[in-house]
């Protein structure tokens, strides 16, 4: 009742308060920069919120439409469909192609396709034997259009899309962007940053209002020049992009707020960020070269941490910083990345445990390596990335329950042994017990938090910013105090839908590869965010990580923006992004035929069903566009 | 594919826990958010740790402290007078305000956040009441305070020693020099402190003796002077001859109060003390008012001695004054406050007063019969003349505090006047006899208020 009644009150104040301004200050120019101040303060969040809106409805809105890649016909003239580029064939229920034979085995085989087209027969454990034309495989096999594979005593043959098809398919499947028209959230997005830029010129010191305003322009041409990039390229998919975007304009914001000197060097790693995002996204869409590029990754990640180990610098009470030169910068932010590269794999070596053990050795050695430099907030974010991969890759819920529990045991000993930590731990759920000393962070932005209400003080009118480390670890409160909670909230708004979208995009994920590296990033980037948002307002204890895209801080631009190529390389709406080659317009020559010489399934069966029986009748010009279907029992 | 896809739950469980976190967060933004904005480091409502916005005035009206500027009342009297309910310079007064109510000084709402120019916080004190009290005091140490027993308001509350809060730099440089004249001087003594109560303690023992007795109709007693009991003299000032419960309790005739000590026993003096509400604690605005104490003890002496208000017994002031209160209201008053009202600037209420109701454990019947003899006191012992026509209930107290002090001077009651529903506790600390001392404060005091009204 009290906080209703004053606000009212409070409310009502303010607007006399404002008229009363209009009166007794008389000069037009005063008048109008007045009324203009109010104004942007709810024409902020309002445009922050109908951006995040638009991206959101457009990413999540309506159902994926399924790729189709093939499908394996039984004698009886019934098909599946393959909508994968790996397809798990066997008698359980949780396999791509379920095959109710007797003779079959729970996980029987797997057809996995390259990105040149080229499909491949492994056979994975089977009693009855795996055979392609009437031959026994037990090695990795090269299948071609009309080859009858038999697993037991089931008969299937099988048919891939040809180019001329999958052209034709891409042609009809619906392309993002043609809802929410991603120019005209762009638009939003620039008024936007607009209003952050005219604001901040005004209020920060003469000699920096040079930077802002060129930091914004650079970043707001950017941000066009990117977009212009892909619609020269087709593409048509930017929210992601977007929404990062309006994460980077926050914090050029605070950093033009707390340490103006800095804004250039932040701003040039935003486009070395972008170099690096387009970088991974090309690599990405060659799926055998990123997986070659696994081993020098992983080798250079082992040698930089190592050096890490064994020269960093102590800068912010973590020696994870690395200085060369006037560069400083954070190897275990740019191993993110790297991390994320060897964890991924694809579905053929998922059953083999030896792969794992890899995987296992080298999260080992980033968690040690981290742990040594007691940055335990970034070793925390890599054991939790570890655990997803681990989970996506064998799904085995006891094993990640075991890890959860050694490293908590783990944690335990580091509290024992590590005052510093274990006083976090003390303090968390007493703050205000002591506003001084342990809980001096945490308390100041509880109360910089209220203090900005919805709506914010207005840029320049904070104070949390004047706090050591407030624009990396107490960024939200510095936000939220000075744009308001709306905005606050929509900053981490943006990472929950980056993580729901990943999730989403898994139905129709091509490769394990990239469902497994989008998924262990937006973990990344959520464990991040509830670290640091928590942290600072004490529902977690402090940790100190970065908050992604909006923390001020070179090497977590960098590693943000890269890791952002893996969310769009399992993103298969047509022609959303770069990471993801479109189909040629023109069929090639080598593995080609033309389509009308082997008919494909009629239309009408495929639009429906993943399943049916083949109508011989004819090639229909469209080929399937499959809405999911609820598949799942 | 689907095996896969049937674990990203373990992703969205993730961004599902992140979810909640920050539902959580904004739940305890709106339920928290005055709290923390009002954390004494906020820059926006605070410089130097001092709050720079909004302000504190009495019930009508007179500017106290100014936020903004740091300035206070006007009159240095009244200053002094007010210090312990609106807080010194460096917040060393816990009971002030400044500290309790600075959540309100603060004009905060969630939608907005924290506005400029802050609220007015009304005080439900009398400055000239106090400013009467504090010169009525005369330099004393003590405290004076009334309030209206059927709304609770706090009228006047002075504490002494007090100071000047322009001089608070000086003062606590004095405290830290270890200056006797300010022993205590950053404590309300009406509210955090406790006493030894003397005489007025007899309203329990009174009470006790009227339920549990028959004493209103069977008591009777002989006072020679003194009388010896497990080897302890109880004494009195004079001989006051054959006397029944009225002529006892008017007396004050400690022997007559022995007797009935030592026949109630020390665990029903104790469950009365209990009842009444002297041995808890009372919230006052936010601030809990310091606990009295009353010791069960085999010994007849020490329980003879307990039952005139001495032995281990301590009473603090804001609890006696509301035991006066419910007294007054038959069993159950208001509890006191100190706050009135919150208005921004534009004088819009932006906060609720609420108000709560003490009661005490005793029958409606029993408090009329103690608010017959404590109006019998004040017509036949204490003298009406000096109250006018008020219809003062009251007892004294004169509270022997060691051989080498003199005693605290205690005057309480109440005026059964349905137009003047006030109850007062005066004390005066080594002040002498109380009826004298404190009661001419009391009278005082209530003149000014009753006069005023």
């Amino acid at each position: 009742m009290d906080s209703i009644l004053s606000f009212f009150s409070g409310f009502w104040t303010d607007l006399q308060r404002l008229f009363s301004s209009f009166g007794s200050e008389g000069s037009f120019l005063s008048l109008a920069v007045g009324t203009l101040d109010v104004v942007c303060r709810f024409l902020l969040p309002l445009l922050a919120l109908l951006v995040v809106v638009r991206c959101a409805r457009s990413l999540l809105q309506g159902k994926l439409e399924t790729e189709s890649w093939g499908w394996l016909t039984d004698p009886d003239g019934n098909y599946q469909v393959m909508h994968h580029w790996e397809v798990l064939l066997g008698r359980s229920r949780r396999c791509d192609i379920v095959l109710n034979d007797p003779t079959v085995s729970r996980n029987h085989a797997a057809l996995i396709r390259d990105d040149k087209g080229i499909w491949t027969l492994y056979p994975l454990r089977n009693k009855n034997g795996v055979y392609l034309g009437g031959t026994e495989v037990t090695e990795p096999t090269r299948v071609s259009d009309d080859d009858v594979i038999a697993l037991g005593a089931a008969q299937l043959t099988f048919r891939a899309l040809s180019p001329a098809e999958e052209a034709e398919q891409a042609k009809t499947r619906t392309r993002p962007g043609k809802v929410f028209s991603p120019g005209v959230t762009l638009i939003m997005l620039s008024l936007f940053q607009a209003i952050l830029c005219l604001q901040l010129g005004r209020g920060v010191e003469a000699e920096y209002q040079q930077s802002v305003y060129t930091s914004f322009g650079v970043l707001c041409a950017l941000m066009w020049g990117v977009y212009i990039i892909y619609r020269i390229f087709r593409r048509t998919g930017f929210e992601i992009e977007t929404l990062a975007f309006f994460l980077t304009s926050l914090c050029l914001t605070v950093t033009a707020d707390s340490a103006p000197a800095t804004l250039y060097k932040q701003l040039l790693t935003v486009i070395l960020g972008i170099v690096l995002f387009f970088a991974l996204s090309i690599v990405l869409r060659d799926l055998d070269f990123a997986k070659k590029l696994r081993w020098p990754a992983a080798a250079a990640a082992v040698a930089l941490l190592a050096f890490n180990v064994l020269l960093g610098q102590r800068l912010f009470g973590a020696k994870n910083w690395m200085v060369i030169g006037p560069i400083s910068f954070q190897p275990s932010e740019l191993v993110k990345v790297v991390f994320i590269l060897v964890g991924a794999t694809t579905l053929d070596r998922m059953f083999a445990r030896r792969n794992l053990i890899f995987t296992l050795v080298f999260s080992a050695y980033c968690v040690g390596c981290l742990a040594l430099m007691s940055d335990f907030g970034t070793a925390l974010i890599f054991f939790v990335a570890f655990l997803a991969i681990a989970f996506l890759r064998s799904g085995d819920l006891p094993s990640v329950a075991f890890m959860t529990a050694a490293a908590g045991f783990a944690g335990f000993i580091v509290i024992h042994f590590r005052p510093y930590v274990a006083n976090r731990f003390a303090i968390y759920r007493h703050v205000w017990e002591d506003t001084s000393g342990l809980g001096y962070q945490q308390t100041r932005t509880l109360s910089a938090l209220a203090s900005g209400g919805l709506f914010g003080q207005g840029l320049g009118n904070g104070w949390l910013k004047h706090i050591g480390a407030a624009n990396t670890d107490l960024v939200f409160g510095v936000i939220a105090e000075e744009l308001g909670l709306i905005i606050a909230v929509l900053a981490v708004v943006v990472i929950i839908l980056l993580a729901l979208f990943t999730v989403k995009s898994a139905a129709t994920g091509r490769s394990s590869f990239y469902v497994i590296a989008a998924c262990a990033t937006a973990m990344i980037f959520v464990v991040q965010t509830m670290l640091n948002v928590f942290g600072s307002t004490d529902l977690l204890p402090l940790t100190g990580v970065t908050l992604p895209f909006v923390s001020c801080g070179g090497s977590s631009m960098m590693a943000c923006w890269c890791l952002l190529a893996y969310i769009k390389a399992s993103d298969t709406r047509q022609n959303a992004g770069i990471a993801i080659r479109l189909p040629k317009r023109k069929p090639g020559k080598a593995s080609d035929r033309p389509a009308e010489l082997d008919p494909p399934p009629a239309s009408d069966d495929l639009s429906n069903r993943s399943t049916g029986r083949w109508n011989p009748a004819g090639f229909s010009a469209k080929l399937s566009i499959h809405r999911e279907e609820e598949e799942e029992t | 594919m689907r095996k896969l896809r049937g674990r990203t739950w373990f992703v969205l469980l993730f961004a599902l826990l992140l979810t909640a976190g920050i539902c959580i967060l904004l739940g305890m933004y709106f339920v928290k958010g005055s709290e923390w904005a009002s954390f004494s480091a906020n820059s926006h409502l605070y410089t130097n740790g001092r709050i720079a916005t909004g302000s504190i005035t009495d019930r009508n009206g007179l500017l106290l402290y100014d936020g903004e500027t740091g300035d206070y009342a006007e009159d240095r009297t009244i200053r002094t007078a007010t210090l312990h309910a609106v807080g010194d310079q460096y917040g060393n007064i816990m009971s002030g305000a400044k500290l309790l109510f600075r959540q309100y000084m603060a004009s905060y709402n969630p939608i907005t956040g924290v506005g400029t120019g802050g609220n007015r916080v009304a005080l439900t004190i009398d400055a000239q009441l106090n400013a009467a009290a504090y010169q009525a005091l005369d330099g004393r140490q003590g405290t004076v305070a009334v309030y209206n027993y059927n709304t609770g308001e706090i009228l006047c509350m002075v504490s002494s020693p007090t100071f000047d809060p322009y001089d608070s730099e000086a003062v606590l440089a004095a405290v830290n020099a270890g200056d006797s004249r300010y022993d205590g001087v950053y404590l309300n003594h009406f509210l955090s402190a406790s006493f030894t109560p003397g005489s007025i303690f007899k309203v329990v023992t009174t009470a006790a003796a009227i339920d549990h007795l028959n004493a209103l109709e069977d008591f009777s007693f002989t006072c020679t002077g003194s009388m010896e009991i497990g080897g302890t003299t109880i004494t009195c000032p004079s001989v006051h001859g054959e006397q029944d419960l009225a002529g006892a309790l008017a007396n004050s005739c400690n022997c007559a109060y022995a007797q009935l000590a030592l026949e109630l026993g020390g665990e029903t003096l104790q469950k009365y003390a209990k009842s009444a509400g002297l041995l808890n604690a009372i919230k006052v605005s936010g601030i809990d008012s310091a606990k009295g104490s009353y010791t069960v003890t085999n010994d007849a002496g020490s329980l003879a001695w307990s039952g005139v208000g001495q032995y281990t017994d301590l009473v603090n002031p804001c609890s006696e004054l509301v035991l006066m209160g419910c007294i007054a209201g038959e069993g159950s008053a208001k509890t006191p406050t100190l706050l009135k009202s919150v208005t921004s600037d534009l004088g819009l209420p932006t906060a609720l007063i609420s108000s709560s109701t003490s009661s005490i454990g005793w029958k409606a019947s029993t408090c009329r019969a103690v608010k017959a003899l404590m109006r019998n006191n004040v017509t036949n012992h204490y003298g009406q003349s000096q109250f006018g026509d008020l219809p003062v209930c009251a007892k004294s107290g004169t509270a022997e505090v060691g051989s080498d002090a003199a005693p605290h001077a205690w005057f309480v009651g109440f005026i059964d006047d349905p137009d003047h529903p006030y109850a007062f506790v005066v004390l005066v600390e080594n002040g002498g006899w109380g009826s004298s001392v404190a009661g001419s404060i009391a009278a005082t005091v209530l003149n000014v208020l009753c006069g005023s009204d």
